[in-house]
């Protein structure tokens, strides 16, 4: 299953190779210098103090996931209490902290403490409340040459009201970036690539928040209901001129998504538009099957807009593999690193030689896999508007930055959202964050540009 | 050799499922099966007792012979005659043919899933589990078996031997519901053969067929035919079973009215009967789940709709009641009658559905009975909807405002009806769970592991669930089975549960002879 993509054929492995490592030397040159952001390194200090004690890690996991839950300071800094006494080995920072709580001042004192770091942590990954409160982030981003896609976020839908809000939000949303976007200066690099426009305004949706009728077992059911919402927002956007972009989330999902996703944009109301997109996700060891899916559906489907393939690692890993243990199921993904890594290299390649067929975009903070994508479509003769480079907001900004410093197209995935509804979304950030086999942790870690940029 | 369960279908791939189908569509080419009455291996009476489909009553599933008193003391005549071949088994061959027996079902699964969507209403993901937990069973009770070979070693003074032994009661008469076809049947009747008993099955009426697919599978594993019959039949067979003195042991899964009168029908010892006979029944409940206020109510929801409507609440480990704290109680209550709202309400055959028909006609006028109860004294909370018209279906439904003397807050249900209450505190809550008589399963969703610690320690329930739903025990992993009115026993499936099987014995020897130890043991 590992090779050269069909386009290797042209590009000798060594000549591509040191492409990569050239082009990572350069990003890795690009990156801000953490003095330039007191803050932001004030929080990498944070994650790298838990990443180093899991125990520690998982208690402050525990307090952000339960934030919105608390109903006064104090029931937070009890929260707190009970979470670090289940830490063993607690730095003594944490044990004069914890003493602290003792009196009912101090409790108090400890729960705005508290809720002060998490909103700080929230506000990182969180651009604005809404729409419209985000855009004067969006704007700024635009202005420095990034673009972004929107992604609402809100508590899971379990009812059939739920998933109206869901999709009444999402329109609105349409519409109020719509709005302000024609006001954004020009950034050509940012909004035109070999086959034509590329829309500012993007959105990201998940199909989960679109039904209640969300059945693994049953994927037409949830694919349906979900359909209702998902067509009046395909044509609102392509009403608009934004592009819509369909998220995936978990195995369970897939189905539903991909037959909802395709189907649709396969009717004759959507041929001339909207840009629309799919994300395929690389620790799936079905995914070189699911892209030579999405490729035939391409080929045989008429649309204006190509299909976007946004390419990501995937981010249910731990998910997967427990609910595959405790259901006694081989799991979904890639078990080894290395194997993941790999098959995302593949994929990019696979997917960079279906262009024009497809649109790329390659979300990743591998520096790794970020320099794989830039120079394989170099060197096979595409253009740097031709391959969309994405990262998360929060987590991804210096490696946005050193993208941006080299006029690459980068996009930024914004988070939207009350931060109380955000909190399940920014634990899983975390999480991936300090992930053991994180690359992001790595970085942070220290460990040499030579290692980050290893092959697989 | 470890035990493992056996891993359900991955129903979200698409050939599987196709894979069902096809098993449902040969299995109607079947319909009606035979369901004979097996006594020591011989065919008796083939019918008598119709069974319907709960979805279509009009079709017939199974037609069983009907048992009664005659066959129940023929059937104990045999068990006992049948009781020395199996008995004088060494734990590990019987451990054998108990795995052989699992991988006979395990070669049928799809098959045995289809009869239960039939005979049992049961929708596929369900059924699916029913049939792996009835293999989990067998598997882990060989385990069992094997493992009473090699009793805890007892203490040894110098000049004695101490041993300890396990032997079977004896005859043993297993009485099984119909909520869980296979499993519960598979259970009972494998621990009592793990332990060297002969066996006697009683099904219940509703569910012969996956009955005699269990026991065919034992005997062709090489269970003598005499140390295991099947009767079929009804209530009348069962009682004749429990009241015969030549029974040893009665296992029991079923309501509390019928065990705790099993319970007084065993603790007779006519004339004649040399023994007092040992009881092990598992029983109903009035399963309450407790949400804290800082609870995340995004995984409580589904949890506790999947908890209540799973089977349409046919499960003695179904949720019954909430008690929420008030300062999350109206956001839940809308939340959760939202998801019900959205429930499928279907055939069991159809992969969405979500709540299917219940059992019997019977069953769905006592849940019927309930809701216009609640609806009168306290507020539903659910949309009212159409249901299918063929089948015995009744809506999922929430009830809040209920006064607390509603015998919707007190009695066991069996069926698609969930009560919401408000409570001030976790200790207000724990008092209505401590208040009850049944202790069967609880849930808890909260994020304080001060909360949990001390929900841990005053509930009473033989099985307390924390932050997931309350039903769905695995074999090995959640050993099954509950305390007060709810139950008498361990639990299924646990470390402890094979041993109320056997009868202990120890035999101390002196081993000293003239002054010279004869024997130092080993």
């Amino acid at each position: 299953m590992i090779g050269p993509g069909s386009g290797g054929l042209e590009t000798p492995p060594a000549k591509l190779e040191a492409e990569v490592q050239r082009i990572g030397r350069e990003l890795a040159g690009n990156f801000p210098s953490p003095a330039r952001h007191p803050l932001r390194s004030l929080d990498q200090k944070a994650m790298q103090l838990t990443a180093q004690d899991a125990q520690l890690a998982a208690a402050l996991f525990r307090l952000v996931d339960v934030t919105p839950a608390c109903r006064s300071v104090d029931d937070l800094s009890s929260h707190l209490i009970a979470y670090l006494d289940q830490v063993p080995e607690r730095p003594p920072s944490i044990d004069a902290a914890m003493r602290l709580a003792g009196s009912a001042p101090g409790r108090k004192a400890l729960g705005s403490a508290t809720a002060a770091g998490v909103r700080h942590m929230a506000h990182r990954f969180i651009v604005g409340e809404s729409p419209g409160d985000a855009l004067r982030t969006l704007t700024g981003l635009w202005r420095q040459g990034i673009a972004s896609s929107v992604d609402l976020l809100g508590e899971a839908t379990v009812t059939t009201d739920e998933a109206d809000r869901y999709a009444a939000r999402c329109d609105e949303a349409l519409e109020t970036l719509s709005e302000a976007a024609p006001q954004w200066p020009r950034r050509e690099w940012l909004e035109r690539d070999s086959v034509g426009a590329v829309p500012r305004v993007n959105l990201s949706v998940k199909v989960t928040a679109l039904t209640p009728l969300m059945r693994p077992q049953a994927p037409d059911v949830g694919r349906e209901d979900a359909a209702a919402r998902l067509r009046p927002l395909l044509r609102r956007a392509r009403d608009l001129g934004a592009h819509l972009h369909v998220d995936m989330e978990s195995v369970d999902s897939l189905e539903t998504t991909a037959e909802l996703v395709l189907g649709l944009l396969a009717e004759p109301e959507f041929a001339e538009g909207p840009s629309a997109g799919v994300v395929l996700q690389a620790y799936l060891r079905d995914s070189p099957a699911q892209l030579e899916r999405m490729l035939e559906w391409s080929r045989s489907t008429a649309r204006a807009a190509p299909l976007v393939v946004r390419l990501v690692k995937g981010a249910y890993w731990d998910h997967e593999v427990v609910e595959a243990r405790q259901h006694g199921w081989s799991p979904p993904v890639f078990e080894d690193k290395g194997d993941c890594d790999r098959n995302f290299e593949q994929l990019t390649r696979r997917l960079l030689d279906a262009r024009p067929l497809v649109r790329v975009n390659v979300a990743s903070h591998n520096l790794r896999s970020v320099a794989h994508a830039i120079a394989y479509n170099r060197l096979g003769g595409g253009g740097d508007g031709d391959l969309e480079l994405q990262v998360l907001r929060g987590l991804g900004d210096e490696l946005a930055e050193a993208l941006r410093a080299d006029q690459l197209r980068v996009r930024a995935y914004c988070p939207v959202g009350d931060l109380v509804a955000g909190m399940a979304y920014l634990v899983r950030r975390l999480l991936e964050n300090t992930a053991n086999d994180s690359f992001l942790r790595a970085h942070h870690g220290g460990v040499p540009v030579e290692e980050l940029l290893a092959e697989p | 050799m470890s035990f493992r369960n056996e891993p359900t279908l991955e129903l979200r791939r698409a050939d599987l499922r196709d894979g069902l189908v096809a098993e449902l569509t040969a299995l109607d080419r079947r319909l009606p099966l035979a369901i004979p009455v097996l006594i020591g291996g011989e065919r008796g009476a083939e019918s008598g007792l119709e069974s319907a489909d709960p979805g279509d009553p009009a079709r017939t599933v199974a037609v069983a012979g009907r048992a009664g008193a005659a066959e129940a003391a023929a059937a104990v005549e045999a068990a006992a005659g049948g009781l020395a071949e199996w008995s004088r088994r060494s734990g590990g061959e019987r451990a054998a043919a108990l795995s052989a027996a699992a991988e006979t079902l395990r070669g049928r699964r799809g098959e045995l899933a289809a009869l239960q969507v039939r005979e049992c209403a049961k929708p596929w993901p369900e059924a699916d589990a029913d049939v792996c937990e009835a293999i989990d069973f067998l598997e882990y009770y060989a385990l069992g078996a094997a493992a009473l070979e090699h009793p805890p070693g007892l203490e040894q003074a110098p000049g004695e031997r101490n041993e300890m032994r396990y032997d079977p009661h004896g005859v043993a008469a297993v009485i099984a519901p119909w909520n869980f076809p296979l499993a519960i049947p598979a259970g009972m009747t494998a621990a009592a053969l793990a332990a060297g008993n002969s066996v006697i099955l009683k099904p219940a009426e509703q569910s012969p067929g996956s009955s005699l697919a269990l026991v065919e599978a034992l005997h062709g594993a090489g269970v003598p035919p005499a140390a295991l019959s099947l009767l079929p039949g009804e209530g009348d067979v069962g009682a004749a079973l429990v009241r015969d003195p030549r029974v040893n042991l009665i296992a029991f899964t079923g309501s509390g009215a019928v065990g705790l009168e099993i319970v007084r029908a065993a603790a007779e010892t006519p004339p004649g009967q040399a023994h007092v006979k040992r009881v092990i029944a598992e029983m109903g409940g009035k399963n309450c789940v407790i949400v804290d206020s800082d609870a995340d109510l995004d995984d409580a929801v589904p949890a506790i709709v999947d908890s209540a409507f799973g089977y349409a609440g046919q499960k003695c480990s179904a949720a019954s009641r909430v008690l929420v704290h008030e300062a999350i109680a109206e956001t839940l209550v809308e939340r959760l009658a939202g998801a019900t709202d959205a429930l499928i309400v279907g055939q069991a055959e159809g992969f969405a559905t979500d709540v299917p028909p219940l059992i019997e006609a019977e069953a769905r006028d006592r849940v019927d009975g309930y809701r216009e109860q609640a609806a009168r004294s306290g507020r539903i909370a659910t949309a009212s909807r159409e249901l299918p018209g063929e089948g015995w279906f009744s809506p999922p439904t929430v009830a809040t405002a209920l006064p607390a003397d509603s015998e919707a807050l007190r009695e066991e249900i069996f069926g698609p009806l969930l009560c919401v209450e408000q409570v001030a505190s976790t200790e207000e809550a724990l008092a209505i769970v401590d208040s009850l008589p049944y202790a069967l399963t609880a849930g808890l969703f909260s994020r304080d592991p001060k909360t949990i610690a001390a929900v841990a320690e005053a509930v009473p329930a033989g099985n307390l669930y924390v932050n997931r739903s309350t039903t769905g025990a695995m074999v090995g992993r959640q050993p099954f089975g509950g305390n007060r009115l709810s139950g008498i026993g361990f639990q299924a499936g646990g470390p402890d549960y094979l041993l109320q099987f056997t009868r202990a014995r120890v035999v101390s020897e002196n081993t000293m002879r003239h002054g010279l130890e004869t024997d130092r043991g080993t």
